[in-house]
């Protein structure tokens, strides 16, 4: 293959609507925080330059719609994934029953080569809300249900007081570059592409 | 048709797979070439691997996938790029280079990405380039190849907008040039997506459905934009106010397309910041109205105050801003306009929408019971004319309407403030209406609510209507099942118990207002809710007796009694003949206490007359006797005339039951009519006495009937039972009743006893065993009583 080093890491970030994963990647990418709550349409990715030892690598943060009526096209930006994001909400139970879905959903749909060892963190966002009196989800038990998934990282972040945020993703990408598996080496069948071109549609020009 | 279905899927895998292979393989030369640094070919090479994109066969969803593989592969040419233009090459001579590839699709492609590195550049300002790329774009029109062209511009310029703040500002351009850009190309996408509608056939339905079907997959290319515009750090509430929410909404509203006004209303709501929403309710609500008639108005609008009550659920101190505002006028208006606008729309929707307004008002203005009436008042409004609602999702959304006040206030009380929940309640047809009514009453019980306002108390019953009386729309109550009847009836009955005030004079209008209502209930209805309203009454009654003196035209018991009696005629009439005959006693006892002997008088009357007319089976005679004597010995009220009246009638009847045992026993009982304990009684010992032998005569009679018929005395009973009768009254000092007599008495009882013919039973012989123990212990006990039992022998 090319001696180009492969060095953008693609990473997924999945959740329920509303705990977060929009904030917490502009946290992270732009250092920026609003309250107002926008829901995310689709999927899109920010990236972000970051030094893991002593290599420099980018980061593809695909940030993702957590309500399904936003998801039309489909899940097809999972395939390639290098690492996998699950946020939750702390102050809200069913967005940490749900972490289960999400994890299977995306298995399912990226279908990594190895999905035993396939690299996930947790992340459980809003710690900060109330003062973490409102909190329904233990950290006990948020780190017993990361172990029991093959030891994901658990980490608790705050992407509005920006805590925890940086620990989290330098282990995401660190996490990620380890995944990174030798890509399909693709040989052409033929010397000759152009012999081996298929009839092209009778579309229009355009 | 599956069949079909599975070929179609397949084939659609195969094409996608073809094109993924050449995309695979053009792009392992593209990357060759980019390796050796060899321009020329890199961009053939990606053009060829970018033709792959113009194939009209695949699905939104595979397209993407498709999207997805050229998408990676051209982050390396940018990368390629980029440092080719490190290196020095001039990215408007890149610029000018890819305009050479041979189809537009392709050409379109590598000029965005190359356009991209130019902006970075900033060799050429961003708005410019912005501008180019967004009118160049125009060349694709295919809807699905324009679609994801255009999202990919979007996707690849998302971080190079000239925005307030960001690298690109100044001289690339200003927020303005970026909400331009952002704006043209949302109109233009939003142009192609609507116009697939209208390509292929409106009639078949096969046909459209796949069409509806792709364009839903497409529509997240389209918000997209407008998550866009919500990011733009320049788009502040002046500039959303003054130029983005009503370019916006002009493109939706003018676009004259169902599907896409929906979603992109759903997109507005969902992708810019509540503040933004409540600053421009006005006009995003203006648009309501104008939207085709079969969008899902409903869901946009609920969504939006499921939104806002969220936020202001969230941040209390917004709630300032919401009355600012006039956020709730300014919805139950557009709620309002939009039913009147939309004359197509379902009555659910409709109705739903007043439920989306109520859940707004409970969550943000839970104190303004006035909004809340005005919701419940709009949807009677609308409901109007319309007779009873019988469509089943209709039905509920107006029980949900009805119900969630209840569960927020949990106060009845509260809830009948509400002017038009009767209303809204009574466009439920009956068997609805009357559901709706037990909720009314359980929340009532569970919660403990007393309702002492007699004006309340009306408007409650008004809501109660069809438990209450037979309303035009039952059917007959012999009709109804008689369990949940029942069951229902008794509910409205144990309502008159939280049906309570302190002063007497509201009390009794309460209670009369209930008899009123009760009164339309027909007999079915009258044996349930009837009696509570004698106990109530007869309460009431003794509330006054403590007061002692009223007021001029004040409450008094006479007036009470009068009511009861009047009452207590309407159960006899049903007729309830044994239940009036109870309450007749009932009210004769009290009257006694209040010293009102001609009401008591009258009372007792009554309940003879009952008794005389009415009750003819020889069992409810029996009990009706009893209760008669029971509450005649309590009954001191009575001069020597009235009182002999009454207790010869008692008697009287006791000696003509049917069965001799029964007499016997009805007529030992009278006895205690002539031997009161209370400091007025009459104590008249030689009728005591004559009662007494008349009921021995009486059980003598039913033996030899017994020995007559059957053959047995049969068992002793009846004596074992006058025996104690005498004791009783032999302890009570009565100086007819002698040692002589029980004597007597004992003797004949213990001769029966062992004669041939007695029948044994147990339990009398038990009762005979314990009642010459007694005797025996009475003696044993000495002083006063052991002298009196002196005399009686045992054996």
């Amino acid at each position: 293959m090319s001696g180009r080093k492969r060095t953008l890491l693609k990473v997924i970030i999945l959740g329920d609507s509303g705990v977060g994963k929009t904030s917490l990647m502009n946290q992270y990418v732009n250092k920026k925080f609003s309250n107002q709550y926008k829901a995310t349409i689709g999927a899109d990715f920010l990236t972000k330059e970051v030094q893991v030892d002593d290599r420099l690598v980018t980061m593809q943060l695909w940030d993702t719609a957590g309500q399904e009526r936003f998801q039309s096209l489909g899940v097809a930006f999972y395939r390639g994934a290098d690492c996998c994001v699950l946020v939750y909400d702390v102050n809200v139970n069913k967005t940490f029953d749900n972490l289960d879905n999400w994890r299977e959903e995306f298995l399912i749909q990226a279908s990594p080569s190895d999905p035993e060892n396939f690299p996930f963190v947790v992340l459980g966002n809003k710690v900060d809300v109330d003062g973490g009196n409102s909190r329904v989800v233990s950290e006990k038990k948020a780190k017993a249900w990361s172990a029991s998934k093959g030891n994901i990282p658990y980490f608790e972040t705050s992407a509005k007081e920006d805590y925890n945020v940086d620990a989290a993703f330098q282990i995401i990408a660190k996490n990620a570059l380890k995944n990174e598996t030798e890509e399909e080496i693709y040989l052409p069948d033929t010397i000759d592409v152009n012999a081996q071109r298929p009839q092209k549609s009778s579309g229009c020009e355009c | 048709m599956n069949e079909h279905s599975i070929t179609a899927t397949e084939e659609q895998e195969k094409w996608l797979a073809d094109a993924q292979n050449v995309v695979k393989q053009q792009s392992f030369y593209m990357r060759k070439a980019l390796d050796s640094s060899n321009l020329r070919e890199a961009l053939k090479y990606s053009a060829q691997m970018l033709v792959e994109l113009r194939t009209s066969k695949l699905s939104p969803q595979k397209y993407y996938e498709l999207y997805m593989q050229t998408f990676d592969e051209l982050r390396h040419l940018e990368a390629f790029f980029q440092e080719e233009s490190k290196r020095g090459r001039s990215n408007a001579d890149l610029y000018e280079l890819v305009q050479h590839a041979g189809n537009i699709l392709p050409r379109l492609y590598l000029l965005i990405t190359v356009g991209s590195v130019y902006i970075r550049s900033k060799e050429a300002p961003a708005k410019d380039i912005l501008k180019d790329l967004v009118e160049m774009s125009r060349g694709v029109q295919h809807p699905i190849r324009g679609l994801f062209l255009r999202s990919y511009l979007s996707q690849i310029s998302k971080d190079k907008l000239p925005d307030t703040g960001s690298d690109y500002e100044g001289e690339g351009g200003t927020i303005h040039d970026a909400v331009e850009f952002v704006l043209q190309n949302f109109t233009e996408m939003n142009k192609l997506w609507v116009r697939m509608q209208h390509q292929g056939s409106a009639k078949d339905k096969a046909d459209r459905e796949k069409r509806e079907k792709e364009r839903s997959e497409l529509r997240d290319l389209v918000g997209k934009n407008l998550l866009v515009l919500s990011q733009l750090e320049g788009v502040d509430l002046e500039l959303y106010k003054s130029t983005v929410l009503p370019r916006v909404l002009e493109q939706v509203v003018n676009c004259k397309d169902e599907i896409a006004q929906g979603y992109l209303m759903d997109c507005i709501i969902q992708v810019f910041p509540d503040e933004y929403h409540l600053q421009t309710l006005e006009t995003l609500l203006a648009a309501c109205p104008q939207l085709q008639p079969k969008v899902d108005i409903k869901s946009t609008m609920a969504g939006l105050m499921e939104r806002l009550a969220n936020y202001a659920a969230a941040n209390s101190q917004v709630l300032s801003v919401f009355a600012e505002v006039e956020a709730f006028e300014k919805l139950s208006t557009a709620v309002a306009t939009v039913v009147e606008a939309q004359v197509d729309m379902p009555l659910v929707s409709a109705v739903s929408l007043h439920v989306a307004l109520l859940n707004f008002v409970l969550r943000c203005h839970a104190d303004r019971l006035d909004y809340v009436d005005s919701v419940l008042g709009s949807c009677v409004k609308m409901l109007a004319g319309q007779g009873k609602i019988r469509e089943a999702k209709s039905v509920k959304a107006i029980v949900a309407l009805l119900s969630e006040p209840l569960a927020q206030y949990g106060d009845v009380v509260t809830v009948l403030q509400l002017g038009h929940y009767g209303q809204l309640m009574a466009t439920l047809e009956f068997e609805t209406n009357k559901v709706m009514a037990v909720l009314v009453i359980q929340s009532i019980l569970k919660n403990g609510t007393r309702i002492g306002d007699c004006a309340r108390v009306e408007a409650l019953f008004q809501l109660l209507q069809e438990l209450i009386r037979d309303g035009e729309d039952a059917p007959p109550v012999d009709q109804l099942d008689q369990e949940d009847f029942a069951e229902e009836q008794n509910l409205v009955a144990r309502l008159l118990h939280v049906l309570v005030n302190d002063d007497p004079e509201e009390q009794f209008k309460i209670l009369s207002a209930a008899r009123k209502q009760f009164g339309l209930g027909g007999p079915r209805r009258l044996v349930f809710t009837l009696p509570p309203l004698v106990v109530e009454s007869l309460k009431l009654v003794r509330r006054l007796q403590a007061r002692g003196e009223v007021e001029e035209g004040g409450v008094t018991p006479k007036k009470v009694f009068q009511f009861l009696h009047q009452t207590v005629e309407a159960l006899a009439n049903v007729p309830a003949p044994e239940l009036a005959f109870r309450l007749y006693l009932l009210c004769a006892e009290a009257a006694s206490d209040c010293d009102l002997e001609p009401i008591a008088y009258e009372f007792f009357t009554q309940a003879f007359i009952l008794y005389e007319e009415d009750i003819a089976d020889s069992k409810a005679q029996v009990t009706a006797l009893q209760l008669m004597t029971g509450t005649l010995q309590r009954t001191v009220v009575f001069g020597t005339e009235n009182r002999d009246t009454l207790t010869h009638k008692a008697t009287g009847y006791s000696a003509k039951l049917l069965k001799k045992p029964d007499q016997c026993r009805a007529v030992y009982n009278c006895s205690h009519l002539f031997w009161q304990d209370q400091e007025k009684g009459t104590r008249d010992g030689e009728r005591v006495l004559l009662c007494l032998k008349r009921a021995l005569r009486i059980a003598n009679a039913a033996q030899q009937q017994a020995n007559a018929t059957r053959g047995s005395g049969g068992p002793v009973t009846l004596f074992v039972e006058i025996l104690n009768k005498y004791l009783y009254h032999f302890d009570k000092g009565n100086q007819q009743v002698t040692t002589t007599v029980l004597q007597g008495l004992l003797e004949l009882i213990s001769t029966e006893v062992n004669s041939e013919s007695a029948v044994q039973d147990p339990a009398t012989e038990a009762f005979y065993a314990s009642t010459l123990k007694h005797i025996s212990f009475q003696k044993q006990k000495g002083g006063e009583a052991g002298d009196r039992y002196e005399a009686i022998k045992v054996q």
